[in-house]
């Protein structure tokens, strides 16, 4: 084979990437903010009406966020949609709302701990529950009005009319979202239906909703709405991936379709797998043909994986894994969110190899992280994990304008000569790594123990000498990992991972107290104790973990960190801000 | 006999008298004769006493996991369509461990060469009964003989509308190394199941058994006729050797290319286009 163009290559004297600087959590003062909780059934077309009401807020000028809750069935069961509105960026949900629209009969049984004294309750006239509900709540004809119109699912453009309505919100600007939100044999029906809604909402009186913030509203221009799962997609082909080899399983197949959709322009091999024993041997045979491969999966998928682990430990053979969680054991809950499975990513695979684990918590994290992954896989021959969830793939957020030239573009591979040898001993631990027919040399990658050339030994001394050698390459990761984030000064740490950041970020800005700052960590795994020294030093750490145990809690202690207090949740939720203000609140008030 | 394929001090593992040796000196000959370049070629293998071949054959390898390489194939192919790609291994790598991928990968048709050592027995794990072991076969695992019936990778292959489907026997040389050629030169997915003696633990099928008990397919045999091979490899006694079906169709790279084949090395995703489409969200 001859002439093969390898673009950007680099090796591991480069020093290593800079993180591409990415706006941080902000906010100025308080923020005017309206939480809408909408409910129904599966089917009946919630999600349209989210993105609809999400893009309408944010030609308004609004900041918007909505995530959502549903059940694992195609049809039918009891889903919901929480939008947040706001002047100020919006990073988590909340549990309390002050808007609540029923688009079926089961809707409000389903979340009725969600409704406070003010919620507003707006629900069909012919729902059974609203003769109970006095006060704080309008009975709407939608139902009526949508079957007419020949559809029961255009009830969900009539209720963003009425709700547009009721905010005062620029109508003009929902119908724009509303015309871009279907084809061309509904939208008039649609249209219609929105108008309705916005006029009746005219003829209603006294009700209390608080305002949303009318004037001063930015144009929302630079802004683009994303969820997590899109945000990994762009991410990784910003890190050059080339090929992703996945088995469905939810909470991850938000990446695969990503791809999927994205390989008709770009070159981009997808293959569903059999199973994830496959689609792991396939992005090992990716990398080892000289692609940039990938696989998504979630624990029980990612369970079939460990031997594929093990494999590219030995092999060392990059690898980029993106697992989203979601509640184990076995089945659990797959449309629910968790972070149980640190452990697991920690301790896939058998025998001793070394791993790193990153695990994002905003749209900015997961874009730059999944780059990240492949530029890290890549330098030190190792797997990475992407370690999300259900709620951090499935919420939808606002990310500022990305200058994707920013993310140095760098492959670590060589040309062969004819001595060339795979596992070439070196200081680092880490040999150049060529691919076949690129060269003169003999590529030879082993499963077994081997030598140099890749052959499979027995011999005791070499053995030792490869375990050093795999074992040496954590010795120059740990030298370059990436530091937690830290905010905020004082004495008592609020410490997270993953995609508890934005709750703990609007937890802490709602308990404004100078005592607390926020510590967050995105590279999990394996820990610099340097990086770690802050906490060791600090007064009070106080852990937030989506699951039962505390799993980073326990690795930070067997680094030698106290840790006094754990706030552990594993009801498939993620963390809600104004919950998680009031628990943190508790803990705090205590402290000196 | 040195060969300029043989690689240079190694130890090889096998037992004296082994099969495997004949189909080793097999593929030297035909990667030679087709002048296949070593330097382009590549042998993905899993474990077992046959997945050791790479490491006796001086071409590129990748030594897998038990029954994993059919997938490292199908996408190292993909990701440089100009390599040689050999998938070899054992019956119990290739249809008991890996048999979901020898499913899926007959039906994604990678253009790859699919080599099965098939001596009806576990050897590495020292002579228990493998997917092909035959009704009555006695180990000390199935120590009443193999009740379960054989696993038939030819009908199987069939089944699902392989391009290529061939199966030689060891102790018949010339006539396995046309075939074995033969699959090198067809373009998609082919498989070649190769009878091979397991001196130490099959006292039944022996070398003499697989003499005595294949014939070549009859010179009427036509292997573009799916129902006539199906027939072909329903019969056992005597089994049928040969090629009993060939038709080439769109292999995996061709759907994922078309025909701008490229490695996937040289390619780098135009990062301005990208930026354009992040901002339509």
């Amino acid at each position: 084979m001859k002439n093969i163009n390898i673009p950007f290559q680099a090796n591991l004297k480069d020093p290593p990437v800079p993180l591409p600087k990415y706006k941080k959590q902000q906010s100025d003062g308080k923020a005017q903010t309206i939480d809408i909780l909408i409910g129904g059934a599966a089917g009946l077309g919630i999600n349209i009406l989210e993105n609809m009401l999400n893009k309408a807020f944010m030609l308004n000028g609004y900041f918007v966020y909505s995530t959502k809750e549903f059940m694992s069935r195609v049809r039918g069961g009891s889903n919901t949609v929480l939008l947040r509105i706001s002047d100020q960026p919006i990073y988590a949900p909340c549990w309390h709302v002050d808007l609540c629209v029923a688009l079926d009969y089961a809707a409000l049984s389903h979340v009725q701990e969600r409704l406070t004294q003010k919620t507003l309750i707006i629900a069909d006239e012919s729902d059974p529950v609203m003769k109970d509900i006095q006060k704080n709540s309008i009975a709407i004809p939608m139902l009526e009005t949508a079957k007419d119109l020949g559809d029961s699912r255009y009830a969900n453009s009539y209720v963003a009319g009425l709700l547009f309505g009721l905010l005062k919100a620029d109508i003009n600007l929902l119908r724009k979202s509303v015309v871009s939100s279907f084809s061309e044999d509904t939208q008039k029906e649609n249209e219609t239906a929105m108008h309705e809604g916005y006029t009746y909402s005219k003829k209603l009186k006294n009700i209390s909703l608080p305002a949303l913030l009318q004037t001063s509203l930015i144009p929302k221009s630079n802004f683009h709405l994303l969820d997590g799962s899109s945000a990994i997609g762009f991410g990784s082909l910003l890190g050059g991936c080339t090929m992703i080899t996945s088995y469905p399983m939810s909470p991850s197949t938000g990446v695969l379709n990503f791809m999927a959709s994205i390989s008709k322009e770009f070159t981009i091999l997808v293959e569903q797998s059999e199973d994830e024993i496959a689609a792991f041997a396939m992005v090992l045979g990716g990398w080892f043909g000289g692609a940039r491969a990938m696989t998504s999966t979630s624990g029980g998928g990612f369970a079939l994986m460990s031997e594929g682990m093990s494999l590219a430990g030995v092999s060392e053979t990059p690898a980029v894994i993106y697992l989203a969680q979601r509640p184990g054991p076995a089945t659990g809950m797959p449309t629910r969110t968790e972070q149980g499975d640190l452990n697991l990513a920690i301790h896939s695979g058998h025998g001793d190899f070394g791993r790193i684990i990153l695990a994002p918590g905003t749209l900015e994290e997961c874009l730059t992280y999944a780059y990240l992954a492949f530029e890290l896989a890549d330098r030190y021959q190792v797997p990475v994990i992407l370690l999300s969830d259900q709620y951090l793939a499935d919420t939808i957020n606002m990310i500022d304008n990305v200058d994707f030239t920013a993310y140095e573009q760098r492959r670590y591979i060589v040309k062969s000569d004819r001595n060339y040898k795979r596992y070439t001993l070196n200081k680092e631990g880490i040999s150049p790594r060529s691919v076949p027919g690129l060269g003169q040399g003999i590529v030879g990658s082993s499963s077994h123990e081997h030598d140099e050339r890749g052959q499979s030994t027995e011999d005791y001394k070499i053995r030792e000498i490869m375990v050093k050698k795999r074992d040496n390459k954590l010795k120059r990761i740990l030298s370059e990992a990436y530091k937690p984030e830290i905010q905020g000064k004082g004495n008592i740490a609020i410490i997270g991972w993953g995609s508890s950041k934005g709750a703990i970020f609007e937890a802490l800005k709602l308990l404004n107290d100078p005592r607390l700052f926020q510590v967050h960590f995105v590279w999990v795994h394996p820990l610099n104790p340097e990086h770690i020294e802050v906490l060791k030093q600090n007064e009070t750490n106080i852990i937030i973990e989506n699951n039962v145990s505390g799993q980073f809690a326990d690795i930070l202690k067997g680094h030698g960190v106290h840790i006094h207090y754990r706030i552990l949740q594993s009801n498939g939720f993620p963390f809600f801000t104004d919950l998680l203000e009031n628990e943190l609140g508790n803990i705090i008030k205590d402290i000196k | 006999m040195k060969h300029p394929l043989d690689r240079e001090n190694v130890d090889n593992a096998w037992c004296p008298g082994c099969g495997n040796f004949g189909i080793l000196k097999l593929l030297k000959e035909v990667l030679t004769e087709l002048a296949l370049n070593p330097k382009d070629t590549v042998i993905v293998s899993g474990i077992g006493q046959a997945s050791k071949t790479p490491y006796y054959i001086d071409t590129h390898m990748f030594s897998s996991l038990h029954g994993r390489a059919l997938p490292v194939a199908t996408t190292l192919k993909a990701s440089n369509p100009s390599l040689n790609v050999i998938a070899e291994g054992g019956d119990g790598d290739m249809y008991g461990e890996g048999g979901n991928h020898f499913i899926h990968t007959v039906r994604r048709n990678p253009n790859i060469v699919h080599i099965v050592h098939n001596n009806m027995v576990y050897g590495l794990t020292k002579g228990q009964a493998s997917p092909t072991s035959q009704r009555g076969f006695e180990t000390g695992v199935q120590v009443k003989g193999v009740h379960n019936e054989p696993f038939n990778p030819i009908s199987v292959a069939l089944a699902l509308k392989a391009g290529f489907v061939a199966r030689v026997n060891i102790g018949n040389y010339e006539h396995a190394k046309t075939v074995l050629k033969q699959a090198f030169l067809h373009k998609g997915y082919a498989l070649v199941d190769i009878f091979q003696p397991c001196v130490v633990f099959n006292k039944t099928n022996t070398r003499k058994w697989f003499n005595s008990n294949t014939h070549e397919l009859e010179n009427d045999h036509d292997s573009s006729n799916l129902s006539m091979a199906m027939q072909k490899a329903l019969e056992n006694d005597p089994i049928p050797i040969g090629i009993f079906y060939q038709s080439e169709r769109h292999t995996f790279e061709d759907y994922f290319y078309g025909d701008e084949k490229k490695a996937l090395i040289s390619v780098s995703h135009d990062l301005k286009k990208l930026q354009g489409l992040f901002e339509k969200y």
